[in-house]
């Protein structure tokens, strides 16, 4: 049987939110080991954000439960000497350490990198935060979505000409987060390979700027500030989402050549379009691309949704249903993916969710159900540091585990 | 006194580590793999960058282009995209071509090859047959739908896995207020293209790590459907957990307007501003010192505000015409309140939060001259990302890769270029 990547790897995981508990799922699936240390004394938002079946609690959040897969938690109260004592026996043990916290809050229980490495000379620590370490604006507070303001993202996001919008899907953080993943095991990598470990600071906003080349060096090399454009491309049309059949149904279509508007004519039955030199050509299409966008719709609207996209594709061209999260849990070829896991959490039993989006030939990634808060104190304090049961008891006693 | 090591050329994470991207074959611009090479290349890794002849790579023909004059060598995409990358030209519909390019898979260590099933079985350079001829390597499937879906084959890109996602739909979620007007949208750029890219690049890692450990190389399938519906992984354990019933449940059906975290407009543009929790809440209200609005009692849970939003939106715009970005942004956060300016991208370039981390880098390529772009996504303090080539000129490299490395002889390298296979 092949062995796990990151078998013999351990991870002191003070992440929460959703970038970095995104990153040590990827990494824990790999099988290293994940110590998640959290407190309820600061609980992770989303532990409270859903409640399963209406019942909210700290064991009971869906959401919680879709992202902080494979790994084990221990809770410890930071604001406490001792805790912090036991989080740096924890590193110590621990090749990696990562948090996304604001900047600076782990130092004040002398849990910062500057801490962390005299204990353990070859630590990788990754801290994300909104805009970095350092820098005049280094301290400020947010979440990806209103982090990505300040990157630029929103204001090339929107109908064309129009205001600047906001991102669905909590963007950026799991984009962030699966990006945290290659910079750690490039970090492990070069460790390997010298025995040195290093400080990773990532800037959320950064991360997400290397994101939009485009309009970036447009502005850089010709100083035009891009706009939102909507569903459109520069370089193709139509690209864009159309109405169909039902109330607030949709398709996706994005045309690349003028071969194959050709056959989207033929398919929406306006041959005429394809000769028509207002139409035939890109330069054109681009040129005219409001009325073109209008006759595609007074076509699609009156095809269901489905049958459009069979048909498109039939013909090889790209297309897609506009999909609301519900009905992509039913489409046959994301069901046959296996993204979607059916995992045990020890309070509210086996559910779905979901695991990576990537598969590998030679790796069965390792998946358990998301911990309920402080499940395997006990477990972690007992056989990775030493504990007594004693002990354990003491320190349950004296609030330092909780 | 300083020690040795800060004397030293600072090493870089992945030196050592052999990459090949092969280019993809589609009309429809699909740059993950561009983007999965250029994350190893400029961590240290030897990236070889094949090309078609002649046209080149498809983000050579992308803008922008400097003065808006279209040139292959001086490309923004292509110069940003292929920092660090050696270039080479092969025609993989010939057999000498792919000869070649099993040549340079022979000493590899990973391949990101962006193409279908199809297209792929039909130059036998599939998965499997790479797989089995070359056992120690990472063969990289970045596609549209998966290499193993039932999709497979059909062609997608930005744009289709977008919508197909649920990412779509939710954008721009809490500013429509007329659905029938106002299709769900897609993301500036391509961002589903470097998403991939960032997850083909950290999946290759993962197989890396599973060579180390078994001796083997493997097959990785990265799907950028997959990739984008990963982005709504708290909606997809939702539905396991919640009844229909549940407010956010059907709140994630419909395209309306349900809490207070987005962008607003303010006095000299937009800003992005969360009171979504208790705790953004009482530090808005100390924020913007306290307005009569906010004691209202339908606002004093965290379930009346997102019944109300519309009150709650009301006064925040309100506050926000009063006040620029910078103005609200240093009050917000003065009370620890996520609010930030929206800028644009010439606002991010000027920025001095980036300027004093010198994120933006400039760099002197010979064909573009000066070129300034965006640098390290995440800075490492013994490792640091630079750039110690710019962007190949097309075929750059045939020389030094298929006749220093590979030995053929000046003959051979002016009958393929002749016959143009390089």
């Amino acid at each position: 049987m092949n062995k796990m990547p990151l078998a013999g790897i351990r991870i002191a995981d003070f992440g929460w939110i959703y970038a970095v508990p995104h990153a040590t799922a990827w990494l824990g699936a790999m099988g290293a080991d994940v110590i998640r240390i959290e407190s309820m004394r600061a609980p992770d938002l989303v532990r409270f954000l859903t409640g399963t079946d209406g019942i909210v609690g700290a064991n009971r959040s869906g959401v919680f439960h879709s992202i902080n897969t494979s790994r084990r938690s221990i809770v410890l109260n930071l604001a406490i000497p001792e805790a912090q004592q036991i989080a740096r026996e924890i590193v110590a043990k621990s090749d990696i350490a990562c948090e996304n916290f604001t900047v600076g809050n782990l130092s004040k229980y002398n849990l910062g990198y500057e801490d962390l490495v005299k204990i353990k000379p070859d630590l990788i620590m990754l801290s994300g935060t909104p805009l970095g370490q350092d820098g005049p604006f280094a301290r400020t507070v947010g979440f990806g979505p209103t982090t990505q303001a300040f990157a630029g993202l929103c204001h090339i996001t929107g109908y064309p000409d129009s205001f600047p919008c906001g991102i669905g899907g909590t963007w950026p953080d799991f984009a962030v987060g699966t990006a945290m993943v290659f910079f750690l095991l490039a970090a492990l990598h070069y460790r390997d390979r010298t025995g040195e470990g290093q400080y990773l600071d990532l800037s959320m906003a950064e991360t997400v700027t290397t994101m939009m080349p485009e309009a970036m060096l447009d502005f850089l090399m010709n100083g035009r500030d891009q706009g939102p454009i909507g569903n459109r491309d520069e370089a193709m049309a139509p690209h864009g989402v159309f109405p169909v059949a039902g109330d607030d149904q949709w398709i996706a279509i994005a045309i690349a050549s003028d071969t194959e508007f050709a056959k989207l004519c033929e398919v929406l039955s306006i041959s005429s379009m394809a000769t028509d030199p207002k139409f035939a050509k890109l330069v054109a299409r681009l040129k005219n691309v409001e009325e073109l966008e209008r006759e595609v719709a007074a076509r699609t609207r009156k095809f269901d949704r489905d049958g459009l996209v069979a048909k498109l594709r039939a013909h090889d061209l790209a297309a897609g249903p506009v999909y609301k999260t519900e009905e992509v849990l039913h489409d046959p070829a994301f069901v046959e993916s296996g993204m979607l896991l059916k995992l045990k959490h020890s309070e509210v039993g086996e559910r779905a969710v979901p695991g990576l989006p990537v598969s590998f030939s030679a790796i069965d990634l390792k998946y358990s159900g998301a911990p309920a808060i402080g499940e395997n104190t006990d477990e972690v304090l007992r056989e990775l540091l030493g504990y007594s049961a004693d002990k354990i008891a003491r320190l349950k006693e004296a609030n330092v585990l909780f | 006194m300083a020690r040795f090591e800060e004397y030293r050329e600072p090493q870089r994470a992945l030196e050592g580590l052999k990459v090949v991207e092969l280019p993809s074959l589609d009309t429809m611009p699909f740059l993950a793999a561009s983007m999965a090479a250029k994350s190893f290349g400029d961590m240290g890794a030897e990236v070889i960058k094949v090309e078609p002849p002649r046209i080149g790579a498809l983000e050579r023909t992308l803008g922008p282009f400097r003065d808006e004059m279209p040139d292959p060598e001086t490309g923004g995409l292509h110069l940003y995209l292929n920092t660090n990358k050696l270039g080479v030209t092969l025609d993989l519909a010939r057999a000498r071509g792919r000869e070649l390019l099993f040549e340079l898979l022979a000493s590899a260590d990973i391949v990101f090859n962006p193409n279908r099933p199809a297209p792929n079985e039909k130059l036998g350079i599939d998965w499997r047959t790479l797989v089995a001829r070359f056992p120690k390597l990472i063969v990289v499937s970045l596609t549209f739908f998966g290499a193993e879906s039932p999709y497979k084959n059909v062609r997608g890109g930005d744009l289709v896995a977008t919508h197909m996602s649920g990412v779509g739909f939710e954008t721009p979620w809490h500013q429509v207020i007329d659905p029938p007007n106002q299709p769900p949208l897609k993301l500036g750029g391509r961002q589903s293209d470097y998403l991939t890219g960032y997850t083909g690049a950290a999946a290759a890692m993962c197989a890396l790590y599973g060579r180390i450990a078994n001796g083997t190389g493997q097959h990785v399938d990265v799907s950028q459907w997959l990739a984008m519906i990963g982005m709504v992984r708290p909606n997809l354990g939702f539905y396991s957990h919640e009844s229909h019933e549940a407010a956010a449940y059907k709140r994630l059906g419909v395209r309306v307007k349900s809490a207070g975290q987005w962008v607003y407009p303010c006095k000299d543009g937009w800003v992005s501003f969360s009171a979504g929790t208790e705790r953004f809440w009482q530090g808005a209200k100390k924020a913007m010192e306290h307005p009569e609005w906010m004691d209202s009692e339908l606002l004093q849970t965290v379930l009346g505000r997102a019944a109300h939003i519309d009150m709650i939106e009301a006064g925040l715009i309100d506050w926000l015409s009063t006040h620029t970005r910078a103005e609200a942004f240093e009050k917000a956060q003065a009370e620890h309140v996520p609010c930030f300016p929206v800028h644009s991208p010439a606002d991010v370039a000027a920025n001095e939060q980036y300027k004093a981390r010198r994120f933006f880098i400039e760099h002197d390529h010979p064909a573009a001259r000066e070129v300034r772009m965006p640098g390290a996504p995440c800075k490492f303090s013994r490792t640091p990302w630079r750039i110690v080539r710019g962007a190949p000129r097309l075929g750059e490299h045939n020389r030094k890769i298929f006749g220093e490395r590979i030995g053929l002889s000046e003959t051979e390298l002016a009958t393929l270029a002749a016959e143009r296979v390089i």
